[in-house]
């Protein structure tokens, strides 16, 4: 039957995103709820997904193949992390719209979920729960990232 | 933040851009004059979405499921409408007849108020009176005018036409507040990866845009329906809820609209009240302040300036509207330069983003590639 707008019935990257530390503490119901605002897209192999200094409004959760997160137009002396299946990046865009600190292509020909900030903010309104258990993953990732950051400058202090 | 870069993306759009929105709305104009059938209850259908859409977010906040909450929210307007219509059907029944006499003494009256100013004009000034210049309108508003029961009659069928057509209004707004969502990601899936996320932050600024443009709509016709109908009603006017309430739907077509619905009210003060011109006056004077209450404070706590439109532009495309489809044009005009502006925006700040373009070019190559690499 013709009929563009059919929800789909079973999406199969739920199981990704109940692994996702972010949607961890998400029920099931909850993640049904939040995979309907979940925009699929492919990229093929060193396709760019964003570009440093670009306008964040949306994190990325990488569903198949691999991302490299490298310094802006130099993707091999720049390689910052590769990223694999049930990963994200670009989370500081749920926070607020500051520019990409680096550039995002594909390593591989991959697959990523897209969340939009302007979604993620509905969601307050609509489903404050739900919103409110991301900010709080989101809160312990920063600051494990912000950890990480400060032994990595103590190391690099004592060398 | 989400104002800042609007301002910036419409800020980019160039005098090319401008004649380009201008030109499609023209041409979308002549073609929606052809299928006004659907394009007005579409836009009704519009206007009643944004009004449902917050009763269905605060059924969601508390726990009802998307699709049950659009069905719920439709299903309980309609059944108020449908009271409504049960409650008002005895009266209109009763009063049907006597519609047909009530307007052609109300032309009449207003008919007799434009002669007996002009005769008074005359009257004091030499030049008009040597020009006969009421015996001169009168005359061509005779001719010209006609019989009014012969321009009520097709009024008359042209409602009985619509009636069906506008049926489609709560049917369409239920599948706009059930499949809104869905649709958001139809057109996301068209868009290519290079402009994806760009298009999509614009798209949701336009659907913003809309929402508070309509439901600032709605609030401003609340407000100038009591304030109207208060000032009416302190005047001794008959009907002043009423009247307040076509005045304040008719105030939809900026300008024109708000002209329309003074002379409406001034027609009814000059038959109810013949012998004191004072009335059609006060009615005036209330118009004006109703008007300046309308700009300076209603407006910007209700619409405020969501669709960014000059004023000059404002009533140049009003005008441009009603030469290419007439009363149709004039009504329909702005929510359609509004749409078209912000879809030629996107698609302007989009194609002149030199980056955006080198981007989706590699991005062809690479899929062409990818394509033919086994060939």
């Amino acid at each position: 039957m013709l009929n563009p707008f059919r929800p789909q019935s079973a999406s199969p990257r739920l199981d990704s995103l109940r692994r996702l530390s972010l949607f961890v503490s998400l029920t099931p119901s909850e993640l049904r709820i939040l995979d309907s605002l979940l925009h699929e897209r492919q990229y093929q192999s060193d396709e760019i997904i964003f570009d440093a200094g670009d306008e964040g409004q949306a994190i990325y959760i990488v569903l198949d193949g691999d991302v490299l997160i490298c310094r802006q137009g130099d993707p091999h002396g720049g390689r910052i992390a590769t990223l694999t299946a049930g990963t994200f990046f670009g989370e500081l865009a749920l926070l607020d719209n500051a520019p990409r600190m680096a550039q995002a292509r594909a390593d591989t020909a991959c697959t990523v979920a897209v969340f939009f900030r302007a979604d993620f903010l509905g969601l307050l309104d609509t489903h404050a729960r739900i919103a409110s258990k991301i900010y709080r993953e989101l809160a312990r990732h920063v600051g494990a990232r912000m950890r990480e950051m400060a032994i990595a400058a103590e190391a690099f202090q004592h060398l | 933040m989400s104002a800042s870069t609007s301002h910036s993306v419409r800020a980019s759009a160039g005098p090319v851009v401008w004649i380009a929105i201008i030109a499609v709305t023209c041409l979308l104009l002549f073609f929606f004059q052809k299928i006004l059938w659907l394009v007005v209850p579409f836009l009704l259908a519009l206007i009643l979405y944004y009004f449902l859409y917050p009763p269905m977010q605060w059924l969601i906040h508390r726990g009802v499921g998307h699709d049950a909450a659009a069905s719920v929210v439709t299903l309980v307007f309609l059944v108020l409408l449908a009271a409504v219509g049960i409650a008002l059907a005895p009266w209109v029944t009763e009063h049907i007849s006597a519609w047909h006499d009530t307007v052609t003494r109300y032309v009449d009256g207003g008919l007799k108020l434009l002669d007996s100013s002009l005769r008074s004009l005359e009257a004091s000034w030499a030049p008009l009176a040597r020009a006969r210049l009421a015996d001169t309108v009168a005359e061509r508003i005779q001719h010209g005018g006609g019989n009014v029961a012969e321009n009520l009659q097709p009024v008359a069928m042209a409602i009985a036409a619509w009636t069906p057509s506008l049926m489609l209004a709560p049917f369409l707004a239920f599948f706009f507040l059930k499949d809104g969502s869905r649709f958001k990601h139809f057109l996301g899936a068209a868009v290519p990866n290079a402009f994806f996320e760009k298009s999509l932050y614009l798209l949701h600024e336009v659907d913003q845009t809309s929402r508070a443009y309509f439901q600032g709509l709605i609030k401003l016709t609340i407000l100038d329906t009591l304030t109207l109908a208060i000032g009416l009603w302190i005047m001794g006017m008959p009907g002043a809820l009423a009247l307040g309430t076509i005045c304040a739907v008719l105030a939809w077509i900026p300008y024109v609209g708000s002209i329309a619905g003074g002379l409406l009210v001034v027609l009814v003060a000059a038959t109810d009240f013949p012998g004191d011109p004072g009335m059609a006056y006060w009615s005036v004077a209330l118009f004006v302040f109703v008007r300046l209450l309308d700009d300076f404070l209603y407006m910007p706590l209700t619409i405020g300036k969501s669709l960014e439109l000059h004023p000059l532009i404002t009533v140049l495309m009003i005008f441009v509207g009603g030469a290419v489809a007439g009363i149709p044009g004039l009504m329909l005009v702005l929510p359609v330069l509004g749409v078209v502006m912000v879809i030629g925006e996107t698609i302007g700040v989009i194609v002149t983003d030199p980056r955006l373009m080198a981007r989706h070019r590699q991005a062809k190559v690479l899929r062409r590639m990818a394509a033919s690499r086994d060939l």
